[in-house]
């Protein structure tokens, strides 16, 4: 059986009388690309940053690679990386000197740290821009930089919230193969996106959040089969996801906008 | 020219009316008035916006006594003048008056609206109204509302001996207040428009410096040349009546007589600087409503060009050190060079310690000896260096993120930013204490190791007690901004009363060698101080670690606003 990745046990998060995630149990395995949806305050970003220590849950346990979150923190944050919702960079330094930093912080030499930093910067695309300070790059250009900085000590699970927000297509082709190729290789990433089609071109398993609770997990074909279709329909994730979630939800009525259209 | 409105669509997307009119000034005040109100109230539902409050509302408490001391004064001041028939003073008062409206809030670094008037103008804003909410911003200004109730004041001085002369006063009151919004504004938009570039920026703080420097020469240039200084000020007093406050005052005094002809020339030379800076602010605003960009990432390829290049070498500088220390510390670093305020002021604790070195030596000296002056010094040092360090993460923003993101325990990152702070600590301490011995001389060997023993007490203590404060009150700043950034008002708060508590207790034990003819004793009870504060400061770490865990929600929170 394979080693299991990620688990989470009842894992609660309430803000005062709200509750943004309920007692979700959630289990994916080494190697697996994991995609995690949901409608728009389903509970994704509060569950991604509790996965990466962002944030604390009120109840449950998180337990990453085998090690408890809340007792190993500092171990289980050397075998993750993260791109997190706002991305998290320090915007005063340029981006070598960023890679730079982060290469330190996650306990990597100075030529390591040096030449990983060199290499994502031209995968990215990023080397000639080198003398200009983080502030000033475009929204994509801060998110593929942030994204180099989570995969730069070689992490075992790789966070990934919205990580193809305003990247261009032939970046976000790039990203992609090579998010393929660590999966092969036995990384298991865990990726929030809206973008239903790259979530079904990526993710070999997914799991659905709605109002903080989990309603759908499993691989693809699992999913298909919970959902009921016509004979010989192939159902995309866009249906699977409608189905689920739209069940027993009020969807918005475009006909009520009619001063609108 | 043709009817631009003629060419508009009249309907909607959907074939609708689109609504007849924008609303008018007054809706569109009352608009903005509701947002502040909702930001503020929305904003004190979280605890560490509450504190804030607290602490603000607790230094306004200090501020107030300043306040209501000028009001009695101003009250009585004006009836006396009104029942002693002394009007020509009137004059006066409004000029104390326009200097306090117009230098105080530069002082407070506060001209500027902290609401960014851009982010109201992506709505169908009438300029009008743009042009009145940048005045109103003017009047809620702690200068200003000090001012409104000192003008109350004078007011009510006015009714209580010549009441006769309460409309003109109250008239002329409105008049001088438009004026001094007006020109509070403008100043503001200036200044604000000069310090958006970096090398003007530079420039002006180097301008700053040059005048804190030439400062010193000031008082002993008057005490050399007065009866020149005497002659000069005589000469330039009867040109006093060229400035609005002299008109403010002569027509409530005229007005007050009966003589109206001469009264009404004055309230029109008053009303000629209110147009004339109004015109020039108009103009100011109008430039801003058409779109002026004044940020600094307005040129990112000009700018880029100005970080520096760094040569390619693998060892290590910083190797003696944890990598994650290291990493911070340099981290720390970049941002220090990048910050060109926070640059330039390392700069001025020498330059006072030369000025106040000046006022306290040499020909001019007034008789301090080494054995104060130094003591004197070092406590001013630690004051301004110190600071800083009691919202720590002010500048961090997103990137905070990183530091609970990375297999770090949060000590190292306190480690990393109070070795910054240490470092730049012993450099100004090493030039200052160059400069008092080289302008002062040093005091004799007791008091000289007991104030280094007080400073590791004092610094050491006080980064403590810093690090607590900057997880607990975090504070988001701009980065190389001046206006409009402040810390929490904790964190102040916090501030003050360790520096009072602590600059106290140094003083005692430093006096306590004089009081009881013991001149080592002072150099052995900081030692044993100094050991204390730094044992407290290591036992500090881990727990300081475990509360930021705690707190980092907020930390996140508050600096990825």
């Amino acid at each position: 059986m394979a080693e299991i990745a990620i688990a989470t046990e009842k894992l609660t998060r309430k803000f005062g009388e709200l509750t943004a995630v309920d007692g979700v149990n959630l289990e994916v395995e080494s190697g697996q690309f994991f995609g995690f949806l949901g409608p728009n305050g389903a509970g994704k970003s509060t569950t991604i940053k509790m996965l990466t220590g962002l944030l604390v849950p009120t109840s449950g346990r998180v337990t990453l690679l085998g090690l408890d979150f809340a007792k190993h923190a500092v171990e289980v944050k050397r075998q993750i990386g993260v791109v997190p919702e706002g991305m998290g960079l320090f915007e005063r330094l340029t981006a070598p000197e960023y890679l730079e930093f982060v290469g330190r912080m996650y306990g990597l030499d100075k030529p390591t740290t040096r030449k990983r930093s060199q290499e994502l910067l031209e995968f990215m695309q990023l080397a000639d821009r080198s003398k200009t300070l983080i502030a000033d790059f475009s929204h994509g250009m801060q998110k593929k930089l942030a994204l180099a900085a989570a995969v730069i000590h070689g992490p075992r699970i790789l966070f990934l919230d919205e990580p193809f927000e305003g990247v261009d297509a032939l970046a976000a082709g790039a990203l992609k193969e090579l998010l393929g190729r660590m999966t092969d290789r036995g990384v298991t990433i865990f990726l929030t996106s809206h973008v239903l089609e790259i979530v079904e071109r990526l993710c070999s398993h997914v799991a659905i959040i709605k109002r903080g609770r989990l309603v759908a997990q499993g691989s693809m074909e699992q999913l298909r089969a919970g959902v009921p279709s016509s004979e010989g329909q192939r159902l995309t994730l866009e249906d699977i996801f409608l189905s689920v979630v739209g069940e027993g939800a009020e969807r918005p009525q475009v006909e009520e906008l009619t001063w609108l259209m | 020219m043709a009817d631009v409105k003629a060419n508009l669509p009249e309907n909607g997307s959907a074939g609708q009316p689109l609504p007849p009119h924008i609303p008018d000034i007054t809706a569109q005040l009352r608009l903005v008035a509701w947002l502040r109100w909702r930001s503020l109230r929305n904003g004190l539902r979280s605890k560490n916006r509450r504190m804030d409050l607290v602490g603000m509302f607790v230094s306004g408490l200090f501020s107030s006594v300043l306040v209501i001391g000028v009001t009695i004064a101003l009250f009585v001041a004006t009836k006396y003048i009104f029942e002693e028939h002394k009007e020509k003073y009137l004059g006066l008062i409004f000029l104390a008056l326009l200097v306090w409206w117009q230098l105080f809030p530069f002082l407070l670094a506060g001209f500027a609206p902290q609401f960014t008037f851009k982010s109201l103008l992506r709505y169908p804003l009438n300029f009008s109204t743009f042009y009145l909410i940048g005045l109103a911003y003017g009047l809620a200004d702690a200068a200003a509302i000090a001012a409104l109730i000192w003008m109350a004041a004078m007011i009510s001085g006015t009714l209580a001996s010549k009441p006769g002369a309460v409309p003109a006063m109250a008239l002329v009151c409105a008049l001088f207040t438009a004026l001094n919004v007006t020109i509070e504004r403008l100043l503001g938009a200036w200044l604000e428009k000069l310090l958006s570039k970096r090398r003007s920026r530079e420039a002006l703080f180097a301008i700053f410096i040059l005048s804190m420097v030439s400062l010193q020469f000031l008082n002993p240039l008057l005490q050399k040349h007065s009866g020149q200084v005497k002659a000069v000020i005589l000469a330039v007093l009867p040109y006093l009546w060229l400035l609005p406050s002299s008109f403010a005052g002569e027509f409530v005094a005229r007005a007050g007589l009966g003589e109206w002809s001469g009264a009404l020339l004055q309230l029109a030379g008053l009303l000629f600087y209110v147009l004339i800076f109004s015109a020039l602010l108009w103009r100011r605003y109008g430039k801003l409503y058409s779109g002026e960009e004044l940020s600094e990432g307005i040129a990112p390829n000009a700018r880029a060009n100005r970080v520096e290049q760094e040569e390619v070498d693998d060892t290590d500088s910083l190797g003696f050190l944890p990598p994650q220390v290291g990493a911070v510390f340099r981290k720390e670093l970049r941002y220090l060079k990048r910050n060109s305020f926070l640059f330039f002021s390392l700069l001025i604790p020498p330059v006072m310690v030369f000025f106040f070195s000046m006022q306290f030596s040499g020909p001019f000296r007034r008789g301090i000896s080494p054995d104060m002056f130094f003591p004197g010094m070092m406590a001013y040092l630690v004051l301004i260096l110190i600071a800083p360090s009691y919202n720590s993460f002010a500048h961090e923003s997103r990137g905070i993120q990183t530091y609970f993101m990375s297999p770090v325990r949060f000590r190292e990152v306190l480690l990393g930013k109070n070795l910054m702070t240490l470092l730049i600590v012993l450099g100004e301490l090493a030039l200052c204490v160059f400069l008092v011995g080289f302008r002062v001389g040093f005091p004799r060997a007791p008091v000289l190791l007991a104030t280094l023993m007080a400073m590791i007490f004092s610094v050491v203590g006080q980064l403590t007690i810093a690090n607590w404060s900057s997880i607990s009150f975090p504070k988001k700043m701009e980065f190389g901004r001046m206006q409009g950034q402040r810390n929490s008002g904790m964190s102040v708060f916090l501030m003050f009363g360790v520096q009072l508590l602590l600059g106290g207790i140094s003083a005692l034990i430093l006096f306590s060698g004089r009081w009881t003819d013991t001149p080592w004793l002072p150099v052995q009870l900081f030692t044993v101080l100094a050991a204390a504060s730094i044992g407290g400061y290591f036992a500090s770490l881990d727990p300081l670690s475990q509360l930021a865990e705690a707190k980092k929600e907020v930390l996140i929170e508050t600096l990825c606003r």
